[in-house]
């Protein structure tokens, strides 16, 4: 008796699971459906990897993926008829993933540099930054020096990192994982600066209170969109796509909706030579 | 296929990055050793707790039971995360044991080695418990009506039984800890796995992993044939006529 109620039991747990796998295969096929129709573009989709969450520039959940970066390569995606599919993926794998064609292009608030431009070609500019020494609501520290000697937090694989590794030699730096992670650190009080895009500590602070920005250093740094090298032909379209947003205000819109800021002038101007 | 090979197994990048990825390896065996007592005896305290007879001690068996069950169901990540983000946020412990520098090591260390001793803590006290549940019945009746407490024939019968009874077992489940001490990357401790990624983001070549993995190999597969001599010196134990012998 006991044991055919444990059997029926266990049965009746296969079947529900069963079912919930089923189901989920059939919602995600379904939504799929949905995404090529709406396409319409014409032009084959295109594949696009990015590291999310990193909001103001990437945000939000699977299948609805939105940001300033997300915006802008839909907008770029509708000028040159090619729907973009938006793919969350590892910062640190992602310009080698790009290269070996995982996806078509990658944009994920990537500096360009000339280090990853050994494995990719970037698009010209789209967005010029700065690096924020974020800290904690009336802390000493005013400015990036200040934190010599102190523990730092920055992103694994982000330029925040590096220009912590130069600037602070005798303090620990950890390479968190994730953005929110290191800003997370620093509400915990286990790090005392994190060193991370502007942009984003702005939204950090927007969004979780209790932190500041200390001082931004401007560093020459521009965000391109990364394509495999060689690939000149969607590395036109991109830059084509780039102008005609920017030239009939689309840009202006989506960079003010996301940075409560007007874009700098210089990024109108901006080309970059693919090497 | 060249492109895999130079991506995963590029045996120059290994060895440029050998000592570098070798010092963040000891500090995965490192936590593996503090994990590996506390959980040990953490979860040992567990069992016992759990094995306590009688009406008296039911609330403890439930709790007891409540926290294995708990521990087993959620994943050590979540629990990584809860504490390394958490415990600095409660105000109400001295600022000493909320941010740990213990030892000359930074608190994402300390973080890791709670978590990890809190969830294995759970799984050694199912295997304890195994073994504990393994010895006949008979013993323990037969040590009470000697005049034995409980806890005596526990302590000098039943217990000193069990844990011959559950090397194997326990080994499998260190081997599984020494690997999850990686987890504590995603708290920014230099490990091995943090370690091999940060050479990642520098050089877009992944043979650093590799190179981990390989560490992890080397100390592992030796303690899997372990496993199976202990296995085999139990049967040889329990078997009339059988003797050991191990591939």
């Amino acid at each position: 008796m006991r044991k055919t109620r444990l059997t029926t039991l266990f049965a009746v747990f296969l079947l529900a699971l069963a079912v919930l796998v089923v189901a989920g295969c059939g919602g995600g096929s379904s939504s799929n459906s949905e995404e090529s129709t709406a396409g319409g573009g014409g032009g084959e989709p295109l594949s696009v990897g990015s590291d999310i969450p990193y909001p103001p520039f990437e945000q939000g959940k699977p299948g609805n993926y939105t940001g300033f970066d997300i915006e802008l390569i839909e907008a770029i995606g509708e000028r040159v008829g090619r729907k973009p599919e938006v793919q969350d993926t590892s910062f640190e794998t992602i310009f080698r993933d790009v290269a070996q064609g995982k996806f078509d292009a990658v944009i994920s608030a990537a500096t360009i540099t000339e280090e990853r431009e050994q494995a990719v070609d970037f698009s010209n500019p789209y967005y010029l930054s700065e690096q924020a020494v974020l800290v904690k609501e009336g802390s000493d520290v005013k400015t990036l020096k200040d934190l010599e000697g102190k523990t730092v937090a920055a992103q694994q694989g982000t330029t925040g990192l590096e220009l912590a590794k130069e600037e602070l030699g005798g303090s620990e730096i950890r390479p968190y994982p994730e953005g929110p992670d290191a800003v997370n650190a620093l509400k915990a009080g286990t790090v005392e600066g994190v060193v991370i895009d502007a942009p984003v500590a702005a939204n950090a602070v927007e969004k979780s209170g209790g932190i500041e920005i200390a001082e931004k250093v401007p560093t020459e740094e521009s965000y391109g969109i990364a394509v495999a090298q060689g690939d000149t032909e969607l590395l036109e379209e991109i830059n084509k796509g780039l102008k005609e947003v920017e030239d009939d205000g689309t840009y202006k819109k989506i960079y003010e909706k996301w940075f409560h800021l007007e874009p700098p002038k210089a990024i109108f101007t901006e080309t970059h030579e693919a090497e | 296929m060249s492109e895999f090979f130079h991506q995963y197994f590029d045996f120059h990048y290994m060895g440029e990055h050998f000592w570098e990825v070798l010092e963040a390896f000891l500090q995965n065996l490192l936590i593996f050793a503090v994990v590996a007592v506390l959980a040990l005896t953490w979860g040992l305290i567990l069992a016992l707790l759990r094995q306590l007879p009688g009406k008296k001690f039911m609330p403890v068996r439930f709790f007891t039971i409540g926290y294995i069950d708990l521990f087993r169901a959620i994943p050590i990540l979540i629990v990584i995360l809860l504490i390394s983000g958490g415990i600095p946020f409660l105000e109400f412990i001295p600022k000493d044991i909320r941010i740990p520098h213990w030892l000359g090591k930074p608190d994402p260390f300390w973080y890791g080695v709670a978590a990890l001793m809190l969830v294995y803590g759970a799984f050694t006290a199912e295997v304890y418990r195994a073994g504990i549940e393994a010895v006949p019945g008979g013993q323990m009746e037969a040590a009470r009506s000697l005049g034995m407490s409980h806890w005596q024939a526990m302590r000098h019968v039943v217990v000193p039984q069990a844990v011959t009874l559950i090397p194997a077992p326990m080994l499998n489940e260190m081997i599984s800890l020494l690997k999850d001490s990686t987890l504590v990357s995603v708290i920014a401790f230099a490990e091995s796995v943090l370690i091999s990624r940060e050479l990642l983001a520098q050089s877009f070549n992944s043979s650093a992993l590799m190179l981990t993995g390989a560490f992890f190999i080397l100390i592992i597969l030796p303690l899997a044939r372990v496993v199976d001599r202990l296995i085999a010196r139990n049967q040889g134990r329990i078997t009339r006529g059988s003797h050991i012998e191990v591939a």
